[in-house]
């Protein structure tokens, strides 16, 4: 797995196809946090909005970083096919992490926040930009070529569907009247809320722990799905 | 001579529409089997189904060796591949789970039977597409291989890349391997394939036609004066056209046997003859190729 992990590491730098998501989201940091002071919850839940995208656009490259011919190849020789996607959202989780690391750190490193950023604000920012991130690439897997033939459906499917994540959380008290259904869309509105809570809180409630867990979970059920549609294909 | 696969009774349809039905034959060690067949009659599906790629809806393959390993050369070659040969063989082999020491030596071995060493720094997507083919063959047999697959090796390559890998699969030919491969290149056909299998309604059938070089007779074409007479030759051969080609020339088409060719150009010659083309008749290959 590590062999398949590092070809696939050393491929993907070598097809450049990181070059624009990085760059638009290195620009949007830096655009971020140009005007000082900002608020430490409120930035964070922004960039990890901006994160949430940022990543459907890495996953979909990542998945399709090898030539389709090469795949097979490459399959033949780790002969499993759930070994391989495995792989590949290891590497996006991976993505991820760095991403969400530096988005947590770099406002911190310039001084851009009002207030001195306390354990609790870090460790918030981190979750809220880690688990958009996993959901993102949860989501985004979904329109991978695996299960989705044509190109154009898979940059239209990504894209509304990040986009109707996001929406969700201004159409909740609507979507609230239909019983159950607010637990089968995307919880991103559960990290916004939570975000929205004010850079005065000391603690952390502990439903946030649950939300956040939530969001990871619900990530997780959208990977079950995937690799329950790639194995029927 | 020793089995290494049996395949029984298989069967695949697709999309409703039936492409093998109830196919068995066997592949022995050390041996070459060509499959030929006109486009979409199910060859590159049988390759498929014999390298576990695609499961048959019935029928089984029995492998008689046991680990049986198999090495694959898709159809398709990857048009962007971002590493140099070895870099490339040297990252399969550790998706395929082989250790450093053991790989590396066997890259040095296939670079240097496939003549790459001197492009072992060069990256793939700069090679032409017969260097490719050749990269594809050598991730192939990363392993020992106890059966290539070859799905249309030949295929989009200019005459002289096909020479070259016609060489190549010779080589592999000579040192023993076990080869099943899908083509339709008379020269590759006549030269390596030990059996061929021609599939034609979704059933396979042994064509021994091709393997049966023997010409009986030579199709000869010559130029010779008006004025020469040649009648004293009529018994030897058999006009199949005479044209005049000037006021002082004809050309005259002939079919003579085996045994009389070397006699009747010798003494054509001797009359001033302008032998144009000596060709072998071989009708059973021209019924052969006819076939698709």
């Amino acid at each position: 797995m590590s062999g398949l992990l590092r070809y696939q590491f050393i491929n993907y730098l070598r097809t450049y196809r990181y070059v624009p998501p990085f760059s638009i989201f290195i620009i949007f940091l830096v655009v971020n946090y140009t005007f000082t002071p900002n608020p430490i919850l409120d930035s964070y839940s922004f960039s990890s909005i901006v994160l949430f995208f940022i990543m459907g656009w890495f996953t979909i490259t990542i998945f399709h970083s090898e030539d389709e011919d090469q795949k097979i190849i490459t399959l033949l020789h780790i002969k499993n096919r759930k070994e391989y996607n495995l792989v590949l959202f290891m590497f996006c989780v991976l993505t991820g992490l760095c991403l969400s690391c530096l988005s947590v750190t770099y406002p911190i490193l310039i001084d851009a926040f009002g207030l001195k950023p306390k354990p609790l604000h870090i460790m918030m920012g981190f979750l809220s930009h880690f688990s958009l991130s996993f959901l993102a690439i949860a989501l985004s897997a979904i329109f991978t070529r695996d299960i989705v033939k044509n190109k154009q459906n898979t940059w239209w499917g990504v894209l509304s569907t990040l986009i109707i994540s996001l929406a969700i959380t201004t159409l909740k008290s609507v979507i609230l009247q239909i019983k159950g259904l607010i637990w089968l869309l995307p919880p991103v509105y559960l990290s916004l809320e939570m975000m929205d809570s004010g850079d005065e809180n000391l603690s952390m409630p502990g439903l946030f722990y649950w939300q956040f867990t939530w969001i990871f979970m619900y990530s997780i059920l959208v990977i079950g799905i995937f690799f329950l549609f790639t194995k029927r294909k | 001579m020793k089995t290494i696969v049996d395949i029984k009774n298989i069967t695949k349809q697709y999309k409703g529409k039936t492409i093998l039905e109830d196919i068995s034959f066997s592949l022995f060690a050390h041996q070459v089997v060509a499959l030929v067949g006109k486009n979409g009659s199910g060859k590159s599906t049988l390759l498929k189904i014999i390298g576990g790629l695609v499961n048959p809806d019935s029928g089984t393959i029995y492998k008689h060796i046991h680990p049986f390993t198999i090495g694959y050369v898709p159809e398709v070659t990857p048009s962007t591949i971002m590493f140099t040969p070895e870099e490339y063989l040297f990252h399969m082999g550790c998706i395929r789970g082989m250790v450093k020491n053991q790989l590396q030596p066997r890259i040095d071995y296939l670079l240097d039977i496939f003549n790459l060493q001197g492009s072992r720094k060069t990256r793939i997507s700069d090679f032409s597409k017969g260097m490719k083919q050749k990269v594809m063959i050598m991730q192939a047999l990363l392993e020992e291989t106890n059966l290539l697959i070859l799905d249309e090796p030949l295929s989009g390559l200019d005459p002289k890349a096909q020479s070259n890998l016609e060489d190549t699969l010779l080589l592999l030919k000579d040192k023993g391997l076990s080869i099943i491969l899908s083509c339709h290149e008379t020269k590759l056909l006549e030269n390596i394939a030990d059996k061929i299998f021609f599939i034609n309604n979704h059933q396979v059938n042994q064509n021994n036609l091709l393997l049966n070089t023997t010409q009986h007779r030579n199709r000869l074409t010559f130029e010779i004066s008006i004025q020469e007479s040649f009648e004293d030759l009529h018994p030897y051969f058999e006009i199949v056209q005479t044209s005049q080609l000037n006021q002082r020339v004809n050309v005259v088409k002939v079919i003579i046997k085996l045994e009389d060719t070397d006699k009747i150009l010798l003494e054509l010659l001797h009359k001033n003859a302008s032998i144009k083309q000596l060709q072998p008749i071989n009708h059973a290959k021209e019924d052969f190729y006819n076939q698709f």
